[in-house]
């Protein structure tokens, strides 16, 4: 690597390689546009170093280890060790075969791929400092510039991360060993999908969270089959009560909470993991030097075509704004590219869907009945319980339902609300009908496969339509 | 909150008008009634007002662009109510009437209100347009907002077919402004693009080109090659015909396929009219050799209703050869007189006078046939359109009750309204109403010409120019005195002279009836105190 300034043009840069970044990088090079894609970390971002896919290696593992501890009812009698170690590294393989394949990606569609971190310059140019010391940097010249550069976790005043006693999500996936306890701060999505994995590993796991109930943003039914579920796993919950401080407490930790009232509580464990939520990363853009500055949330607003206010200057996924998921930050690239690439493409999606990997799976697409009543349809609403789904008693997961909410008269399909096993794959075939505008009509009369858990969309589509089979219509 | 405005119907039976300019930006404030752009209808350019005082918010068509009418061209942010966030589209069946009436008078300040088409069925329920993601990138490339698309499919969804039947649909309307064609348009649009692609063929076919018989199965066996083949050449395997068969099925081979789209190919060649191979041959000169320009706005139109009119009327054209050295003399005696009185007095105005005298002999050349109602309607006024070459292209303003005027009178306004027809501010009112059209071509040059009737009026008259040309003199009739005894035979002399060509349409007026009032108007011209009378 050269020391000292080089100068070099692109046609599209992208900052950030994670879904959002080397979805739109691959995208803008395939349409023939000359690609750099710049990355301070690893490939694949967040989602898959230390979100999406490692996350959902070691719940899967998990699943293997206390399935097997737990199928008496089936005539199996087993005692699995978990050895963290090979769960890890197991784990890793996973990242890295993934990460590689971006990378190789990227390179066989021909993008620039540069290491370092980016700042920018001036209008159309943007400074990217190498990783370590004496490594130098360079200027980039852009035509457009994707910003893509994505969330960290949100740390609380009093628990910075150490990775030691107090974790991020992050940290909590790379564990070498199974904590005995472990208090996790957050009821969100992360925090309930960590908890769960932890107590299936063995863990005693303990929630606190400041809001009065579980999956705050999740429906009360949906989000009360998973909190009874992971109940039921041992998961204890402390709602309305905030995390205030935490102190060693010999190899340990001890978390005290406060309720709004000001009691205080305290709690002892091994580590605390603090879910809380993420804030996208713009502090190290050197927005001034363009002109360009975030909303009050830290976010970058876009145009339909992403654009923020700078011409020329787009953003995708998590610094775009809510919802921030891999999905709909790669979704977004893609339109941007094949904007920048002049094709009559634009963010008009009807809904981006969304999965929670808890026990059983979260999956959901478009309105609830209430925001479909708000938008002014006149909902109506269908629902199948999983405990008369076959297929669900045949794999023992029979807690949820899958629920769909459409507009009584046009019978187009609004959304659906899904807490079932591989609810997050069931949520698949409903936001392809709501995409499409498909109505009641369209889903029910498609043949689905028997027996499978797909059959409980048909059914609650069929419910809606008062001609349900397998459940009594309301 | 915001107001959204769209694009009024400016003028009768429009369809869809070009955004000129701009005259504000996004972000100005404007006051309700200030003009915010200039749009090109059918023959002139209009001013559009603001609906409300407030500040413009969205810009959403670019100069240039044609909009169909009742498409969101421009939203306000109203003054003194709260700004609302951008996403938030209104539905359509908020209770606002206040807002409703607001654009109601913005549009009718403009014109006659026509009802508004974009809010249409219950695709856009709930502010959301229900529709398979292709449909709407379609609608993207073909520039058509998908909320003002009527949905066909179940539940109003839009899909790709209503996008393109309304895209094709703006153009289609624009020639047949009767609402009631609508539907039927409409349709036929519908089910030319619902068609499988087998159709064109054996119409093609049955036109006289090399016959090719589609097969229509159900079923088909084929080798994956060949099937990949048949998607490659894009024919529909099933009406791929053949005489083979396997098991009882139909069995095409890929030979089979290779020459049913080659024929496909040369019968939709053969179909294809002399009007697309020209156009094909257009295409195929270099960019450089060929300017393109589109045929829209007031070229469309003048074209459009050429069309209809050659088309409609079959057209007689009757010639005449008038000596006017009394005209030329009388005109330069009124000349100067006029001038005193500020006006400047050109042929025209006796022309005119001259034909609303052999109008009031020959009504039915003062016509317009009733198709509708299987009537002639004889005019007992007289508006006549006179008219002039302007930039843009050929316009018609109307003199109204040219009976009731005096020379000079009709002199100052024939000259205000080509003036206005010149800078393009002239209104579709003082073009419309015109019972009788004449077109002074002869200014240019020529001398006879076959001009094309100003539709539904019945005859237009054609005026050569005006010169000295030789002029066989009947002897008798001479002043100059005869020495020899040639006295039966003319002599030639120079005399001024007006070529006049009357387009007549035969199915009202008969040629007999257009010869005699050449003759009338020829008195009148050749002997213009008659006009005193």
């Amino acid at each position: 690597m050269v020391v000292g300034d080089i100068s070099t043009g692109t046609e599209v840069l992208v900052i950030g390689a994670g879904p959002g970044g080397y979805v739109a990088a691959i995208r803008a090079a395939q349409l023939g546009l000359d690609t750099t894609l710049v990355e301070r970390d690893a490939y694949g971002g967040v989602c898959l170093n230390r979100g999406c896919i490692p996350s959902k290696a070691l719940i899967t593992a998990a699943d293997t280890a206390h399935g097997a501890a737990h199928a008496e009812e089936m005539g199996i009698h087993a005692d699995p060790a978990v050895d963290m170690k090979g769960m890890q590294s197991w784990k890793e393989g996973v990242v890295d075969q993934l990460t590689g394949g971006v990378e190789k990606l990227c390179k066989a569609n021909g993008v620039n791929l540069v290491e370092g971190t980016a700042e920018f310059a001036g209008e159309g140019r943007v400074r990217v400092a190498h990783g370590g010391e004496g490594q130098g940097s360079e200027t980039i010249e852009y035509e457009h510039a994707i910003v893509a550069t994505g969330s960290r976790p949100i740390q609380i005043p009093g628990f910075e991360f150490d990775g030691e006693h107090v974790l991020s999500s992050k940290d909590a996936l790379d564990l070498d060993s199974v904590p005995e306890e472990l208090v996790v701060v957050g009821a969100g999505y992360i925090g309930m999908e960590l908890s769960t994995t932890y107590a299936k590993l063995g863990s005693d796991v303990t929630v606190v969270e400041m809001l009065d109930g579980a999956l705050p943003s999740y429906e009360n039914d949906v989000a009360r089959v998973v909190r009874k579920r992971a109940e039921a796993l041992g998961v204890e919950f402390h709602f309305g009560e905030g995390a205030s401080e935490w102190e060693p407490h010999g190899e340990g930790v001890r978390v005290t909470t406060e309720t709004d009232d000001g009691e205080e509580a305290a709690y002892t464990a091994d580590k605390v993991l603090v879910a809380v939520g993420r804030t996208p990363v713009t502090d190290t853009l050197g927005l001034d030097a363009i002109g360009l500055e975030p909303d009050e949330d830290g976010f970058l607003a876009t145009d339909e075509f992403g654009e923020t206010d700078v011409e020329n200057v787009y953003a995708v996924g998590d610094v775009a704004g809510e919802p921030m998921l891999a999905h709909k930050a790669s979704a977004e690239g893609e339109v941007v590219a094949e904007h920048i690439a002049g094709e009559p493409v634009a963010m008009d999606f009807q809904a981006i869907p969304a999965a929670v990997f808890t026990d059983p799976e979260i999956g959901t697409v478009g309105m609830t009945e209430d925001e479909a009543d708000e938008a002014g349809f006149d909902p109506v609403v269908g629902q199948m319980p999983m405990n008369a789904s076959g297929r669900a008693l045949t794999l023992a997961e029979t807690d949820g339902f899958v629920r769909v909410v459409a507009d009584e008269e046009t019978g187009f399909l609004l959304g659906a609300q899904v807490v079932a096993p591989e609810a997050s794959e069931l949520v698949a075939e409903l936001a392809l009908a709501v995409e499409m505008g498909a109505t009641l009509e369209d889903v029910g009369r498609t043949v689905h496969t028997h027996p499978t858990l797909s059959e409980a969309v048909m059914e609650a589509v069929k419910n809606a339509q008062g001609h349900a089979i397998h459940t009594l219509n309301r | 909150m915001v107001r959204e405005f769209k694009l009024p119907d400016v003028g009768e039976g429009l369809t869809e008008a070009e955004i000129v300019s701009w005259l504000v930006e996004v972000g100005d404030t404007v006051s309700e009634d200030q003009p915010v752009a200039e749009v090109e209808t059918d023959k002139a350019v209009v001013e559009v007002p603001a609906p409300v005082n407030g500040t413009v918010r969205e810009i959403r068509a670019e100069e240039g662009e044609m909009v169909p009418v009742g498409e969101v061209i421009i939203t306000f942010d109203v003054e003194g109510e709260p700004v609302e966030p951008m996403e938030s589209d209104e539905p359509a069946e908020s209770d606002d009437t206040e807002d409703e009436a607001g654009v109601e008078s913005a549009v009718s300040a403009v014109d006659d209100a026509d009802d508004e088409p974009a809010e249409s069925g219950t695709a856009t329920k709930g502010g959301r347009t229900f529709a398979a993601p292709s449909a709407r990138r379609l609608a993207r490339e073909l520039d058509v907002d998908i909320e003002a698309v009527e949905g066909s499919g179940p539940g109003g969804r839009v899909t790709e077919q209503d996008v393109r039947a309304h895209a094709e649909h703006g153009e289609e309307e624009a020639e047949t402004p009767d609402e009631d064609a609508e539907p039927a348009v409409k349709s036929a649009t519908r089910e030319v693009t619902d068609e499988p692609a087998e159709h064109e063929v054996t119409e093609a076919a049955g036109a006289g080109t090399p016959s090719v018989e589609s097969a229509d199965r159900d079923r088909t066996l084929a080798a994956p090659a060949t099937r990949t083949l048949a998607e490659e050449e894009g024919v529909d395997i099933d009406a791929v015909p053949t005489d083979e068969t396997r098991d009882g099925e139909a069995f095409v081979a890929p030979e089979q396929v290779r020459e049913y789209a080659e024929a496909q190919r040369a019968a939709q060649a053969a179909d294809a009219e002399t009007v697309a191979e020209a156009v094909d041959e257009v295409e195929g000169t270099e960019a450089d050799r060929v300017e393109r320009r589109p045929y829209k706005g007031i070229r469309r139109t003048i074209g459009d209703a050429m069309e209809r009119s050659k088309y409609t009327a079959p057209h007689v054209t009757h010639h005449e050869e008038v000596v006017v050295d009394d005209l030329v003399a009388t005109r330069e005696r009124l000349k100067a007189t006029a001038e005193e009185r500020g006006s400047r007095l050109t042929y025209t105005p006796f022309v005119v006078k001259a034909v609303v005298e052999a109008l009031k002999e020959h009504p039915i050349l003062n016509s317009q046939l009733d198709e509708e109602n299987d009537e002639i309607l004889v005019n007992h006024y007289y508006n006549i359109g006179i008219a002039v070459a302007t930039e843009a292209g050929l316009m018609v303003p109307v003199v109204e009750n040219a009976d009731e005027k005096g020379l000079l009178a009709i002199a100052d306004e024939v000259n205000e309204l080509a003036g206005k027809a010149r800078d393009r501010s002239i209104t579709r009112e003082e073009m419309q109403g015109g019972t009788f059209s004449i077109t002074n071509f002869g200014a240019i040059g020529g001398e006879y010409a076959t001009p094309i009737i100003n539709y539904p009026e019945t005859a237009i008259l054609g005026l050569g120019s005006l010169e000295q040309r030789p002029v066989v003199e009947d002897s008798g009739a001479s002043e100059t005195p005869r020495t020899s005894g040639e006295a039966a035979s003319g002599e030639v002399v120079a005399k001024h002279t007006l070529p006049l060509s009357l387009s007549i349409d035969h199915r009202v007026i008969d040629g007999a009836d257009a010869a005699r009032f050449v003759d009338t108007l020829a008195d009148y011209l050749e002997n213009p105190e008659l006009l005193l009378l």
